[in-house]
């Protein structure tokens, strides 16, 4: 008896004190089912994407906590130089860079495989931003030369560590075919451990990151779907950073919980009502003119809250190279003036809007606002609720008179642009990705500034592209979604996180925890 | 005997079949397309294009049906559409969590049933059959998620007790294992507890009424011995039946219990296929779980001629 009181308590003792010696572990809670994959040229979904920030490098980088295009800096390579046309951009590459699990040091070779990775659509699901690569070469084992067909908005920026600008192991990725997707070799300060199914994947420290050594030993990403559930979990210290609900009410309850941070960070997604313009009523700038006065956009971002919505101001997102906010944008919600307009154009009794809507929740709130704001204007609109997969499959077929779409996309006008109001983009086209009004107005601008090296000329036809769209009332902005992410206090990044490019805090060798 | 299990997975056999049709063409009814959700709606419809060609989906439906009836024919259940990793293993690496989570709930709902039923069935009206009916109604009027958010708060948050996130991998560790299960088994066992000390009760109630029972009574016999030898023994027909018609509810219960705890299991894998339109995932698991309810089918079928000597299975 007196042998298992001792053994009971040396066991005990052994238990209290093995915290003090244990790793340290961040636990990362992500509202997801499962992952997809960390391969980053084919992470496109909000739970894909963080991972691929802590195990990859660009050759250059967002600054850690930022999203500007304007501020990127060296990172794979030490320096670079572009010939005067814009064509032709020459790297050089940081020495001694190793990727992870002795997949050798980084040279020339990786990085034009990577690139070339990120342009074929059988590999990359970006690889329509490299579509004006002409060429990448390795001139040397730490020289790289991209040749371009025609100059790019951001060349810079398809070179970050963002999307297909990361840069994976050649090596790796043929020698391990498929299982790449979920063991990807990258340089970054943290790699690939254990993935299982359904439940986490693993983190460990890459001792030997270029930057130096992370401090913090592991990460673990847990996927725990349920918004409850993570709260749950997050409140009881079982996970110490959490995915957010992008609901100011959320963001308020979790504030007071004791030694827990809320970061309300920027990307912002643009929520955007698109108007068919190939559909009567719609296809009258007058109806579209009346129902965008009888839409008040001020009540979104009070509906919503302050904290994690911002007035949305143009066509594409604040803070986006080209980002022009000078044409002002309708929807002060004057229903009386908007019913007035309506009978002018032909409709005294008001008219009826079919719109197609995702049951998501978030944005199922929003549609319902859209719809009981317009009905004061006698203005009906139809909601057919879809689950979340049939609204991407319906409205890419024109089913939906109006569509509510919510995006954030690279931080250069010309994406936006381009994808969402670009002819070439419309629905229903063989080069179809996100133009669900058919919108045409302002082709010219937006072809001519993507080619344009002038920065001042290239803005002015950003702006110009801007007004028009704004002007023909293709979409009106409704508000801007801010993204929140909680983390006990303890827990440190390392830097002042303002904005996730990667929709989630970038975990490196400058984060700690106490 | 042997004759009469190989007769039954015969007969289960169309059974199958009708719900691999039915499944395979309900979800392609449904619009959305797993190419989209695979490459990401920045994606170029050459990318897209491709994708699907790769992945078999732009072959006409009748193909993709015989292909698909193929394989399964072969025990193959293909792989995943999303992660492309075999379905089989997948489901094989899940499947255990879910069926501990739903017998341990068959268990504490037949521990805790069974006899909350035969007290509540002796003294009609009395304090236990109060108890009864108000732990039935609260075990089929909860939706498991709210009772299983309910007890989350109360034991993991208030007490901590238990975790909130249930431990799946390793499985070394029986003490965290234990805990782990715990409240989610409890939480799906309360409506197993409803079912069966519903069943119990009534069946005992009509079983402590008949003439037999009074002789007994009559005769003398000790009241102990009159409701369990008596009564009780007729009973445990209908508690079987019970038992095999709710393992199905509860199955489907367990997909909810397991997205609140966030068990690994059955329930995370359709609700992730359901949301990523994987056809594949969702047609193995439709299988999957036919062949569970065949077999449990099957098993309940069997445990008649167990419990009352006069069924005779052959």
């Amino acid at each position: 008896m007196r042998q298992f009181w001792t053994t009971t308590a040396v066991a005990l003792a052994i238990a209290l004190t093995t915290p003090a010696f244990a790793q340290k572990t961040i636990t990362v809670g992500m509202s997801a089912p499962d992952i997809g994959q960390v391969d980053p040229h084919k992470a496109t979904t909000t739970q894909d994407k963080p991972m691929t920030s802590w195990a990859f490098n660009g050759l250059v980088r967002f600054k850690p906590g930022s999203g500007d295009l304007g501020g990127l800096e060296p990172d794979l390579a030490e320096k670079w130089v572009k010939s005067p046309d814009g064509l032709v951009w020459t790297f050089t590459l940081r020495k001694g860079v190793k990727f992870h699990r002795g997949f050798g040091e980084l040279t020339a070779e990786d990085v034009v495989f990577s690139l070339t990775r990120a342009g074929d659509p059988k590999s990359s699901s970006f690889s329509a931003d490299y579509a004006s690569f002409a060429k990448v070469e390795a001139v040397d084992p730490l020289t790289v030369r991209i040749t371009l067909k025609a100059p790019v908005p951001s060349l810079l920026g398809l070179v970050a560590n963002y999307h297909g600008g990361n840069i994976v192991s050649k090596k790796a990725v043929e020698q391990m075919g498929d299982d790449f997707k979920l063991k990807a070799i990258g340089t970054g300060p943290f790699m690939v451990d254990e993935y299982k199914p359904k439940e986490s994947i693993t983190f460990v420290a890459n001792k030997d990151y270029f930057r130096g050594a992370p401090k913090i030993d592991k990460v673990v990403y847990r996927f725990i779907q349920a918004d409850a559930a993570r709260d749950l979990a997050f409140q009881s210290g079982e996970i110490d950073v959490m995915y957010g609900r992008q609901d100011q009410k959320w963001v308020e309850r979790v504030k007071t919980m004791p030694n827990v941070i809320v970061d309300v960070i920027r990307p912002a997604e643009l929520q955007l009502l698109h108007f068919n313009l190939t559909q009567k009523p719609l296809d009258d700038i007058k109806v579209r003119r009346a129902i965008a006065t009888a839409i008040d956009r001020k009540q979104f971002t009070n509906f919503i809250g302050e904290v994690i919505a911002q007035p949305g101001r143009s066509v594409v997102p604040a803070g986006y190279l080209g980002f022009d906010d000078t044409t002002s944008v309708l929807g002060s919600g004057d229903s009386v003036k908007a019913k007035q307009m309506l009978a002018e154009a032909g409709y005294p009794n008001g008219v009826t809007i079919k719109m197609v809507q995702t049951s998501l929740p978030s944005m199922l709130a929003v549609a319902q606002v859209v719809q009981a704001q317009l009905k004061k204007a006698g203005v009906d609109v139809q909601l057919d609720v879809v689950d979340h997969q049939t609204f991407h499959a319906n409205i890419r077929k024109d089913l939906s008179q109006m569509v509510y779409y919510s995006a954030a996309r690279f931080p250069v006008a010309d994406v936006f642009l381009s994808q969402f109001f670009h002819s070439r983009a419309i629905v229903g086209t063989p080069t179809a990705t996100t133009n669900f009004s058919h919108c045409a107005v302002a082709d010219a601008e937006i072809d001519a500034a993507r080619i344009e090296q002038d920065g001042a000329k290239q803005k002015a036809l950003w702006a110009s592209a801007q007004k028009k769209i704004i002007e023909n009332i293709c979409a009106i902005p409704l508000h801007e979604q801010l993204l929140a992410w909680a983390r006990k206090s303890s827990v440190d990044y390392g830097y002042k996180l303002e904005s996730a490019m990667h929709l989630g805090p970038t975990i490196n060798e400058t984060t700690t925890m106490k | 005997m042997i004759r009469y299990l190989a007769t039954r997975l015969l007969y289960a056999l169309p059974t199958l079949l009708a719900v691999l049709t039915l499944v395979f063409v309900l979800v392609r009814i449904v619009p959305g397309d797993p190419a989209l959700v695979i490459m990401g709606d920045q994606a170029t419809p050459e990318a897209l294009r491709d994708l699907r060609e790769r992945i078999g989906l732009h072959l006409p439906i009748w193909q993709q049906y015989l292909a698909f009836m193929g394989q399964v024919m072969s025990g193959d259940l293909g792989r995943s559409l999303i992660t492309n990793r075999p379905i089989l293993s997948d489901v094989a690496a899940v499947l255990p969590f879910t069926i501990e989570l739903t017998v341990a709930a068959l268990a504490i709902g037949i521990v805790g049933g069974v006899p909350l039923g035969v007290l509540a069935a002796r003294r009609r009206d009395g304090l236990w059959d109060w108890i009864a009916r108000i732990v039935s109604l609260t075990g089929l009027s909860f939706p498991a998620f709210v009772s299983g958010i309910l007890m989350l708060l109360a034991f993991a948050i208030h007490f901590h007790w238990f975790p909130v996130i249930s431990r799946g991998w390793p499985l070394t560790d029986p003490i965290e294992r234990l805990r782990s299960l715990a409240l989610p088994a409890l939480n799906l066992g309360l409506i197993m507890i409803a079912y069966v000390t519903r069943v119990t009760r009534s069946g005992m109630l009509k079983a402590l009424s008949e003439d037999y029972v009074r002789t007994a009574r009559a005769k003398g016999v000790p009241a102990r011995v009159v409701v369990w030898r008596h009564g009780f023994r007729n009973v445990l027909i209908p508690i079987v039946t019970v038992i095999g018609l709710y393992f199905g509810v509860l199955i489907g219960n367990s997909v909810l219990t397991e997205i609140v705890f966030n068990r690994p299991g059955l329930g995370k894998l359709i609700i992730g296929a359901l949301e990523k339109r994987d056809y594949t995932m969702l047609q193995g698991l439709m299988v999957i779980y036919a062949f569970i309810i065949v077999i449990v089918n099957l098993v309940t079928d069997l445990a008649y001629g167990l419990v009352d000597p006069r069924v005779k299975t052959t």
